[in-house]
């Protein structure tokens, strides 16, 4: 059936361009104006349908090379996991605990979890980077991060 | 007052002492800022219009241009060193100074960065001085037919920036223009794909594109190979000896792309962005070895360094010859006008030349103190990359975090770099390319615009196109770029079949 | 070593130039501490609903908008004369909230409710961009505070253009619409359109046939020199270099009568030009909804010092702006009218929002 990678590709992409076109399709229409909002998202969207049919009768097969890259074992899948679900709780407590904190905690977790073995000087960065870069956006720039729970 | 008097009034102004300091303050503070993650020259510019309240107007605007072309100077590092652009006329500078970093060879990118940046900087204020009060022309030359085939030149690009599969770069860039197709329609004020989320509404920024696709992608790659060994000692990395050839190599795209550089960014809504692109996209047309870019190539590293710097002063064609601000960048600069109670405008130049010519004078003396800063605190940059990949990793993210969050302030924002991480790292695996999602992105919102505002003015009728002679000309062009690789293509298949 | 002394040189240099910029603000912080406390016995004098009121902590002045535009200027303007001038003691900090028109601002600040520490400036898009259905937030989810500044549009063509007056263009808009293409900088059903298109209106053009092209970034001017477009509709005070330069003409601008100003006198109404029509592109203060009227009060009062400031009255000479105060209440029966008023220009165009 779809052995092939770039047909189950294709089967993807069809059905982005599908929704896509649906969408365009609901797009309100505005009278006085000869190429209306929808126009150029219709034109994308039918191009796209007809790319992913043209991908998926394409001749073209992975290099071994490629494969390889793709090849990604197991230990490593579960790593980019865990430091994804590390950065979504980061982005998730970053404006209740404010910059400084929810970036120590990061820095370090993600760091020591990813086998940096010198616990102390990770200690160091993850404090020294945080609070530097915090001073310098905003007492310097102006710029306001989350102050969080922390008072200044 | 001719010319020449305002030349000497603006080498008067520039060289007086307060001249100099100021010069060199904006320079200095401009780079800094520049190579912070996510600050571009737009919010190094608005970070220091407070600062120059009730300075005298001319310093003021002296330092203000430093921090300008120093944040443009200074932007290149993240995209060369972390693969992660902080604006977008240093995507391009990604492509090959990204992959020369990785080998071994950081400082002596980050040195042809800035010696390119430097060159572009210095032809084109050059450039400036001679042509400035005759280019007011030609920066309003270009009516909507013109910008859309010139952004149709910029797309036809594609296929050249891509390896293999050109129906897979072709899906990248549709997917692309998909993406900048979200949020309100200028034409019509029609909001499209936003789900009435106020979030969207704007569109998704070009930043949290950038660093998702570039930066946070090649942190996934950097997680599974971290337990491989980090490049090169810190010496061999922060060395920045150049030999003779490598600046006879650089030499002709540093020379070439400033000239070009320095015409795209006259040009209002053009800029830095489509200059790098296109300095980049020529390079490799004309190149003896086009398959070495994309690897590494000096050349695809000098051209677009070359051209944003040059396009940076060609934006201050339209800016003090007429008062148009020509990006979003000279706009917050004629901002800072306004508050120093200058009107910038087709006037200028007559009323207070000491103004004019003092900004541009200064101009030589800010790219001579940028050079002059630079080169001495690369080894120091460019030892970035010795940390050890674990910590690289955690630094890295959360650098694109306040990239992205001091733009819009709001973690959606983050979510979405997260989302378009993940979409990298997918497009890598499966290997279609990002250069052409990226291009397509940027020019796509545009080209449609121009598009339509063509056709509201021609009612409809796609004639409007061949009719204006600036946009038949960049048709063709593009027609021809477009043609000619397929035409080339074919013959050499056939003198291979001939040969079998 | 050398590293350490490049990164000192680094932070010192910053360090002087924030100085610099900052001197005044913490001097003004300063005396809010004083402030703070008197602040403090106010309000254990008053927990009636009718008394005194005063912020207690440093305000936060948001502009809808990026940095250098309308919005953004009156913000920082503002900010800057209320603090030198001492008429509020606490820091007024600028934030700008960029984004759809305004949409964004607004929405940030409708989640502030009941915090009278947040303060926008807004003019006509307030209510032009909820009828476009843009924005799920309109001028009534807020509290008027004051207005303060009046701008008037213009209508500019080129300097060899055709038309000597209003008159001219709109007699040939009424008879072939589409040989004038106008441009402005924002999208349709938002001010440059509107503000020609009841100008057009009272002349009689059918205004659903106006060709309107929406050039966002400043490319309006650029169109109008190059030719692609004959009629640039925007603000008074875009058009005054390029006039000053002899590159183009203001045919009238939407003022009840002529501005003052070396340039700007010069321009003629619509109005004396025999079109009864104005529009004013007002400008002025909002606070969050949910503000007791003690705390209205104050701004209120505030903002009538700053108007009535020789300092801010430099300030209005300087960008071309012109007086126009009215206070909350005043302010807020104008906004209803006007917005009632837009909503049947809105709907003949179809642009209105269901």
């Amino acid at each position: 059936m779809l052995k092939n990678v770039n047909q189950r590709i294709a089967i993807v992409l069809a059905l982005i361009s599908i929704i896509y076109l649906i969408l365009s399709y609901q797009l309100p229409t505005y009278p006085y104006i000869p190429v209306d909002a929808d126009a150029i998202p219709k034109a994308l969207g039918w191009l796209l349908l007809v790319l992913s049919v043209g991908l998926f009768f394409s001749k073209d097969r992975d290099s071994e090379e490629q494969k390889a890259r793709r090849r990604i074992p197991k230990k490593d899948v579960i790593s980019l996991l865990v430091v994804f679900v590390l950065v979504f709780l980061y982005i998730t407590l970053f404006e209740a605990l404010g910059f400084i904190l929810t970036t120590i905690l990061f820095v370090f977790t993600c760091t020591w979890y990813l086998g940096y073995k010198k616990h102390l000087v990770n200690a160091i960065v993850s404090i020294v980077f945080p609070v530097a870069l915090y001073s310098i956006f905003v007492y310097l720039l102006q710029i306001r991060l989350p102050a969080g729970i922390l008072p200044f | 007052m001719g010319a020449l008097d305002g030349i000497a009034t603006g080498f008067q102004v520039a060289l007086s002492f307060e001249g100099i300091m100021f010069v060199l303050i904006g320079v200095f503070v401009g780079t800094f800022i520049g190579m912070l993650p996510g600050l571009g020259p737009i919010s190094a510019i608005a970070i220091m219009i407070p600062i120059t309240y009730g300075m005298d107007p001319t310093l003021a605007l002296v330092m203000m241009a430093g921090v300008y072309y120093g944040a443009v100077f200074g932007g290149s590092t993240s995209s060369i060193l972390l693969n992660a652009p902080g604006i977008s006329g240093t995507v391009a500078s990604a492509f090959d100074g990204y992959p020369m970093a990785q080998q071994g060879k950081a400082g002596k990118a980050l040195a042809i960065a800035a010696i390119s940046s430097f060159a572009g900087g210095t032809i084109s204020v050059i450039l400036l001085m001679i042509f400035a009060p005759m280019l007011a022309s030609v920066a309003i030359s270009f009516g909507p037919p013109a910008y859309f085939a010139l952004m149709l030149l910029g797309l036809s690009a594609i296929a050249s920036l891509s390896e293999g599969s050109t129906i897979k770069a072709t899906i990248s860039a549709v997917v692309g223009f998909m993406i900048a197709t979200i949020g309100i329609d200028p034409q019509t004020g029609t909001s499209r794909f936003s789900f009435g989320s106020a979030n969207l509404l704007d569109g998704i920024d070009f930043l949290v594109i950038a660093l998702g696709l570039f930066a946070i992608a090649e942190v996934c790659y950097l997680i599974m190979n971290r337990k491989k060994k980090s490049i090169g000692s810190a010496k061999e990395i922060g060395s920045l000896k150049l030999s003779k050839k490598d600046f006879k190599e650089m030499s002709g795209p540093a020379g070439r792309q400033s000239f070009l550089g320095f015409i795209l960014g006259i040009l209002p809504g053009a800029g830095a962005t489509i200059a790098s692109f296109i300095s980049y996209i020529t390079e490799k047309k004309i190149a003896k070895k086009p398959e070495e870019f994309g690897k590494g190539s000096i050349k695809g590293l000098a051209a677009p360094e070359a051209s944003n710097n040059a396009a940076t002063s060609g934006a201050f064609v339209p800016l003090l010859s007429l008062g148009i601000p020509g990006s979003g960048t000279t706009a917050v600069m004629l901002g800072a006008f306004l508050v120093l109670g200058l009107q910038p405008g087709p006037m200028l130049m007559t009323d207070r030349p000491e103004v004019f010519w003092g900004i541009i004078a200064s101009m030589y003396i800010g790219n001579i103190f940028l050079l002059i800063l630079n080169l001495p605190l690369i080894p120091y940059i460019a030892r970035l990359l010795t940390i050890p990949r674990p910590m690289l990793i955690s630094l890295v993210i959360m650098f694109s975090f306040i990239g992205v969050y001091a733009i819009s302030f709001s973690t959606f924002d983050l979510y979405l770099l997260l989302a378009f991480g993940v979409i990298g790292l997918l497009m890598r695996m499966f290997a279609f390319p990002a250069p052409p999602f990226i291009l397509a992105f940027i020019l796509g919102g545009m080209m449609e615009q121009s598009f339509r505002q063509s056709m509201t003015i021609s009612d409809g009728s796609l004639s409007i196109f061949f009719t204006n002679n600036i946009s038949l000309v960049l048709i063709i062009v593009s027609v021809l770029s477009f043609v000619f690789p397929l035409v080339q293509a074919i013959r050499t298949r056939k003198k291979e079949k001939a040969e079998a | 070593m050398k590293k350490f002394l490049a990164i000192s040189l680094f932070i010192l240099l910053l360090g002087f130039l924030a100085a610099c910029g900052g001197e005044e603000a913490e001097e003004t912080q300063a005396e809010s501490e004083d402030s703070e406390e008197s602040a403090d016995n106010n309000e254990s004098a008053d927990s009636g609903s009718d008394g005194e009121w005063a912020p207690e902590q440093n305000i936060e002045m948001v502009a809808p908008a990026g940095a250098g535009g309308g919005w953004d200027t009156t913000a920082r303007m503002a900010a800057q004369v209320l603090n030198e001038e001492g008429i509020i003691d606490q820091s007024i900090g600028v934030v700008n909230k960029e984004g759809a028109g305004g949409a964004i601002g607004w929405s940030y600040i409708a989640n502030q409710e009941g915090n009278p520490h947040h303060l926008f400036v807004s003019s006509s898009p307030i209510l032009l961009v909820p009828l476009n259905g843009q924005s799920d937030h309109g001028h009534e989810d807020f509290t008027p505070i004051a207005n303060v500044i009046a701008d008037y549009g213009a209508f500019a063509v080129r300097e060899d253009a055709e038309w000597e007056n209003l008159n001219e263009l709109f007699e040939q808009m009424k008879e072939d619409p589409s040989s004038v293409t106008v441009v402005g900088t924002s999208s349709p059903g938002s001010m440059d359109h509107i503000q020609f298109v009841r100008f057009a209106k009272a002349a009689g053009v059918d205004i659903t046939k106006i060709k309107y092209v929406s050039a966002p970034d400043a490319e309006g001017i650029t169109q109008l020199l190059n030719g692609s477009a004959d009629v640039f509709s925007t603000g008074v005070g875009e058009v005054v270099e390029q006039v000053r330069a002899g590159e183009i003409r203001v045919l009238g601008v939407t003022a009840e009568e002529r501005l003052e100003g070396e340039v700007m006198s010069e321009f003629p109404t619509a109005k004396e030009q025999g079109i009864d029509e104005v529009f004013i592109n007002w400008r002025g203060f909002f606070g969050p909804a949910g503000m007791t009227d003690a705390q209205v009060a104050y701004y209120e009062e505030k903002l009538k010092e700053l108007s009535d400031s020789e300092a801010f009255a430099d300030i209005r000479s300087n960008y071309g702006w012109n007086e126009m105060f009215m206070g909350s209440e005043e302010y807020q029966q104008f906004l209803d009218e006007e917005k009632e008023n837009l909503k049947g220009l809105l709907e003949e165009l179809d642009l209105l929002a269901e």
